[in-house]
């Protein structure tokens, strides 16, 4: 963590960068709850078969938007939100993996990420997307001293 | 504590604590609001199990709604062993497709009938690569995931009034079922998923063309 420039190590920058993950995951969230039935068909897409049986498909779309709805109002409140940081750039980083693997297995549909409303396809776009915010969760995960 | 707003300072076991209270919450508020709502009407929610989506097929949507409209619109077929006639017109040889809001899965009987009549649109949801190699003749080629990249394709697709049948590389074909959905959302009508698809219709021995052009090189 240290290894980052200084002006990220700022409180303030800090405190931006749990602010707009905050954001980041309530919209996110907001957006899968008011359609489950549309985020596990995208869940669906992502083929997680070798990994997670097909069965358990709605209960990761159950219980991810509210996962991610909980972390966001965590960092937005700053209640815990070193912790609230940590879980909202490990959940980006296994819907990275998920969409480095529907690249790599040339799938292509859309991912769902933001719900029906703010959709993208799968692709090197949405890649780096979530890498930007992977990164904006490093910095409001950085601890206090 | 010298900001009201943030308490970063947490580490180790107040940390995962923490990570794990976070974790916990939103499983249980998600598991727990999914039960109340289908408390409220087990038709809304999730199921517990997933189970992929499946598209009814014509027979069944047409039965459903003769048994919901008795002596309405659609007839009872008058011969049940021959397809062709079951919710059909008996001009044409080509069934009335109902508008259900959904795709519907059709057979290939059906489909040769629709092919033979020149009665509905073809769509290629395959690759350019495999359309070239061989497809329906007349059919569209209109590969998934450029519709997903550019949903314009959708928009400027123009159907004529005439039923849809997507169809695509056999198996479970995901991507004609993907592309029926995408049609029905932009507002298209009458829209088929014809699930056998390319193995079954080349080895059929029906018309096939070969190029990147409808009607074949």
């Amino acid at each position: 963590m240290s290894r980052l420039p200084a002006f990220l190590l700022h409180p303030t920058a800090r405190r931006a960068a749990q602010i707009v993950a905050g954001l980041i995951f309530l919209a996110s969230a907001l957006g899968k709850i008011a359609d489950l039935s549309a985020f596990s068909s995208s869940i669906h897409n992502f083929h997680l078969e070798p990994f997670i049986p097909m069965a358990a498909t709605n209960v990761l779309a159950m219980t991810i938007p509210w996962v991610e709805l909980v972390a966001g109002l965590a960092l937005l409140a700053g209640v815990r939100p070193r912790a609230a940081a940590f879980v909202y750039t490990a959940l980006l980083a296994v819907f990275t993996i998920g969409v480095i693997a529907a690249m790599a297995r040339g799938l292509s549909f859309d991912c769902g990420c933001f719900g029906k409303a703010g959709a993208g396809p799968v692709g090197a776009k949405k890649l780096a997307e979530n890498l930007v915010m992977m990164a904006v969760g490093v910095v409001a995960a950085v601890e206090r001293r | 504590m010298d900001r009201w707003w943030s308490d970063g300072s947490e580490t180790g076991s107040r940390l995962w604590q923490g990570i794990v209270a976070i974790a916990a919450t939103g499983c249980l508020l998600g598991l727990a609001q999914n039960a109340l709502v289908r408390h409220g009407d087990p038709k809304s929610g999730l199921a517990w199990r997933y189970t992929p989506p499946k598209l009814d097929s014509l027979d069944d949507v047409v039965a459903a709604r003769s048994d919901a409209q008795p002596g309405g619109s659609t007839p009872l077929p008058p011969d049940m062993n021959d397809p062709l006639q079951i919710g059909g017109s008996a001009t044409s040889g080509v069934p009335d497709i109902p508008d259900v809001g959904r795709p519907i899965q059709i057979q290939i009987s059906k489909v040769k009938a629709f092919f033979d009549a020149k009665a509905a649109t073809i769509v290629d949801a395959r690759e350019p690569a495999e359309y070239a190699e061989g497809h329906i003749p007349g059919a569209i080629n209109m590969p998934y995931d450029q519709v997903v990249t550019d949903p314009e394709r959708l928009e400027e697709f123009d159907p004529q009034g005439k039923p849809i049948i997507v169809y695509c590389g056999g198996g479970t074909c995901e991507l004609s079922m993907s592309l029926g959905f995408s049609l029905v959302n932009a507002g298209k009508k009458k829209v088929l998923v014809y699930m056998g698809g390319w193995p079954e219709w080349s080895t059929s021995g029906f018309a096939v063309a070969k190029g990147a052009t409808p009607e074949g090189a």
